[in-house]
C-alpha cells in the first residue's frame, strides 16, 4: 500500500493538490492512504522550500507547484513499480 | 429621515470610491501586476535565489539575497512561511530570515506597483529603498541580539539550499515583456501619453451616459476625488466578464485547457487595450484617441502571445495562469471590500483630526502613523487605499510612509507566524525594532519631502546607519570576548 502525503498548512493550493491525489488514486483503483500534513515542524523535515509538497512513500516527488493529474499518475505508478 | 440620508451618504461614499478605483487605477497597473506575480511564482525556480541562503554563504551575500527572495519569490504565505522557516532553521540563520520577512510584504511586485499607481512613484521608491536598508539593518540587529540561540542551529546541515538551477531564457524574456507591458501602461512619459491619431465613432448618447454616471457617483475634484467616466464603466464591465470567464476557464485548468481559458486571456488583453485608449464622448459621438500607450500595450501583448505559444511549455503556461488567477481570486475580493470600506470611513473622518495629528512631519505624527499601522490589521494591499485616504485628508507624506512601512510588516498574521517559528520573545523584539525603524523612515522621508536637500538626508541616513553599525560592532566584540572568556574558564 502506498502512503501519499500532502504537505501544506491549508492554503488553496494544498487543498487542490489533495483533490488531485484523491482523484488519481480513485482512477487507478489502487490501495493508498492519503495523509494531510499540516504541522510545520513535520513539513520542515522533508526539506522543501515552498508548499504544497507531495510525498510518496517518504520520497518528495514535487514541491512548490500543483502537478497535473497526469504527472501525479506517473509519480504513483513509478512508486508502485519501485515497491 | 436624517439617519437615512446619513446612511445613503455613507453608501455613496463607498460605492463612489470603489467605482473610481476600479475604473481609474486598478486596470492598467494592477491587472498586469497580478500576472507578473503569477509569472514570478510559476516561472522563477526558487533555487536561483535560495542557493545563496545556505549556512556557509558570507553575510554580504546572504542578506541581499534574502531581500531579493522576499521581493521576487514571496507574494503569498505559501512561500513566505516555508522559506522563512527554512532560512531560519536550516539556512543562513535568524538575520537573513528576518530580512526576508521584513522585505517580502513591503517590496513584492504587487505592493510596489499598487503604491506607485495609487499614491505616486516617489512613495513606492521610498518604500522600496528604506525597506531594503532597514530590512537588512533589523536582520543584523536580531542576529546579534540572539547570537547564542542562532549558533545552536549551526549543527544542522544546509543540504536544502545546495540545489542550483537557473531560469530558462524563454521564461525570463516572458517575464521581462510582462514588466514592459506594465510600464508601457503606467509610465507617464510624453512618448506614451501623446495622442497620435483620433477618430470618431458615431455612437450617440455616450455623453449623456457619462453625465448620468457623474450624477450617479458624485465627486468633488477639489478633494482629490475622481468620477467614473463612460470608459471607466466600460472597463468595470470588462472586469466582471474577465472574472466570469476566468472562473470557467482557469478554475479547472489542471484538468485541461478549455475554450474559456482562451476567452479569459483574450478579455484580459482587450481590457488592457481599451484602458490604454483615450476616450472623450461628446454630442456628436465618441472620440477615440490613439495614444502611444496603445501601441506599447499592443506590441507587448503581441510578443507575449507569441512567447506563450512558442517559448513556454504547456506546464509553465498552466502554472503561470493558475498562480495569477489564484492571486486575483485571493486578493481582489478583499481589495474590493477594503476600498468600499475606505470610502465609507472617509465620510466619517474629519480632515482636521488628521491634520492636527499628522499634518506635519513631526516625531508625534510619525509615531501616530506607526501605531495605527501596528494596531490595525488590513488584508494585503488594502493599506494602500487607506494611505491614499489619509493623504487626501491632509496627512503629511512622512507619517504616511511610516504607516505604510509598519502596517504590512506588523500584521497579526505575520507576528503569529514569526512567534510559532522563532518564539515569543524574539518576535516582540522584532516588532519593537520595526516600529522604531518605521518611525525613522517616515521622519527621514518627510524631511526630504519638506525640502531638505538630498545630500543632507543621505547624510542623516549614513550617520544613523554608521551609528547603528558601530553599536552592533561593539556589542559583537564584547560578545566574542565573553564567549572566549567562557570557553577559557570552561577549559
Amino acid at each position: 500500500m502506498l502512503a501519499i502525503k500532502v504537505l501544506g498548512s491549508g492554503c488553496a493550493n494544498c487543498k487542490r493538490l489533495e483533490q488531485i491525489a484523491q482523484k488519481v488514486v480513485a482512477n487507478l483503483a489502487i490501495e493508498a492512504e492519503i495523509i494531510k500534513v499540516t504541522d510545520f515542524a513535520e513539513i520542515m523535515k522533508y526539506n522543501i522550500l515552498s508548499t504544497p509538497g507531495l510525498v510518496i512513500n517518504e520520497k518528495v516527488v514535487s514541491s512548490g507547484r500543483i502537478p497535473t493529474p497526469a504527472e501525479v499518475t506517473t509519480f504513483v505508478t513509478n512508486a508502485l513499480m519501485a515497491a | 429621515m436624517d439617519i437615512l440620508a446619513f446612511l445613503s451618504k455613507l453608501l455613496y461614499g463607498g460605492l463612489g470610491n470603489l467605482a473610481a478605483y476600479l475604473a481609474a487605477h486598478v486596470l492598467l497597473c494592477l491587472l498586469p501586476a497580478f500576472y507578473i506575480a503569477g509569472a514570478m511564482t510559476a516561472l522563477i525556480p526558487k533555487e536561483t535565489v535560495t542557493r545563496f541562503l545556505g549556512r556557509n554563504t558570507p553575510k554580504f551575500i546572504s542578506y541581499p539575497a534574502a531581500a531579493l527572495a522576499g521581493s521576487v519569490l514571496a507574494v503569498c504565505s505559501c512561500t513566505i512561511v516555508p522559506l522563512f522557516a527554512g532560512i531560519y532553521k536550516k539556512g543562513a540563520g535568524l538575520g537573513p530570515a528576518i530580512t526576508f520577512l521584513f522585505f517580502a510584504p513591503a517590496a513584492n511586485i504587487l505592493a510596489l506597483v499598487y503604491t506607485g499607481g495609487v499614491i505616486g512613484a516617489d512613495l513606492a521608491f521610498a518604500r522600496l529603498f528604506l525597506s531594503l536598508a532597514f530590512g537588512i539593518g533589523i536582520g543584523l540587529i536580531m542576529a546579534l541580539i540572539f547570537r547564542k540561540e542562532d549558533a545552536e542551529h549551526d549543527a544542522a546541515t544546509d543540504a536544502m539550499f545546495a540545489a542550483q538551477r537557473s531560469m530558462r531564457r524563454a521564461a525570463l524574456v516572458f517575464l521581462l515583456i510582462l514588466v514592459a507591458l506594465l510600464l508601457s501602461g503606467t509610465l507617464k512619459v510624453g512618448l506614451l501619453t501623446d495622442t497620435y491619431t483620433t477618430f470618431t465613432l458615431p455612437v450617440s448618447g455616450m455623453d449623456r451616459f457619462q453625465d448620468f454616471l457623474y450624477n450617479l457617483v458624485p465627486y468633488d475634484a477639489s478633494k482629490g476625488e475622481e468620477g467614473v467616466t463612460a470608459q471607466g464603466a466600460l472597463l468595470i464591465g470588462l472586469l466582471v466578464l474577465i472574472g466570469l470567464a476566468s472562473w470557467k476557464g482557469l478554475e479547472k485548468i489542471h484538468d485541461k485547457f478549455t475554450a474559456w481559458t482562451w476567452v479569459a486571456m483574450g478579455l484580459v488583453g482587450l481590457t488592457l487595450l481599451v484602458a490604454s485608449l483615450g476616450m472623450s464622448p461628446h454630442a456628436g459621438g465618441l472620440d477615440i484617441l490613439i495614444t502611444g500607450k496603445f501601441f506599447g500595450v499592443l506590441l507587448a501583448l503581441g510578443v507575449l502571445t507569441l512567447l506563450a505559444w512558442k517559448g513556454l511549455s504547456r506546464d509553465e503556461l498552466r502554472d503561470w495562469l493558475w498562480e495569477s488567477w489564484r492571486f486575483i481570486k485571493q486578493i481582489f475580493p478583499l481589495l474590493v471590500v477594503g476600498v468600499f470600506a475606505v470610502g465609507v470611513i472617509r465620510v466619517l473622518i474629519k480632515p482636521e483630526w488628521i491634520e492636527t495629528l499628522a499634518g506635519q512631519n513631526t516625531l508625534l505624527g510619525n509615531l501616530a502613523g506607526v501605531i495605527f499601522g501596528v494596531f490595525m490589521y488590513f488584508p494585503t494591499l488594502v493599506e494602500v487605499p487607506i494611505a491614499k485616504m489619509f493623504l487626501s485628508l491632509g496627512m503629511h507624506r512622512g507619517p504616511l510612509l511610516a504607516y505604510l512601512m509598519a502596517d504590512p510588516e506588523l500584521s497579526l498574521q505575520s507576528i503569529l507566524i514569526v512567534s510559532t517559528i522563532i518564539g515569543k520573545l524574539k518576535s516582540w523584539v522584532y516588532v519593537a525594532w520595526v516600529a522604531l525603524f518605521s518611525t525613522l523612515a517616515g521622519l527621514i522621508y518627510g524631511a526630504w519631502v519638506d525640502g531638505t536637500s538630498i545630500g543632507l538626508v543621505a547624510l542623516y541616513l549614513i550617520l544613523f546607519l554608521s551609528l547603528l553599525a558601530g553599536v552592533l560592532w561593539l556589542v559583537n566584540r564584547r560578545n566574542q570576548q565573553k564567549t572566549a572568556a567562557e570557553k577559557a574558564s570552561a577549559d
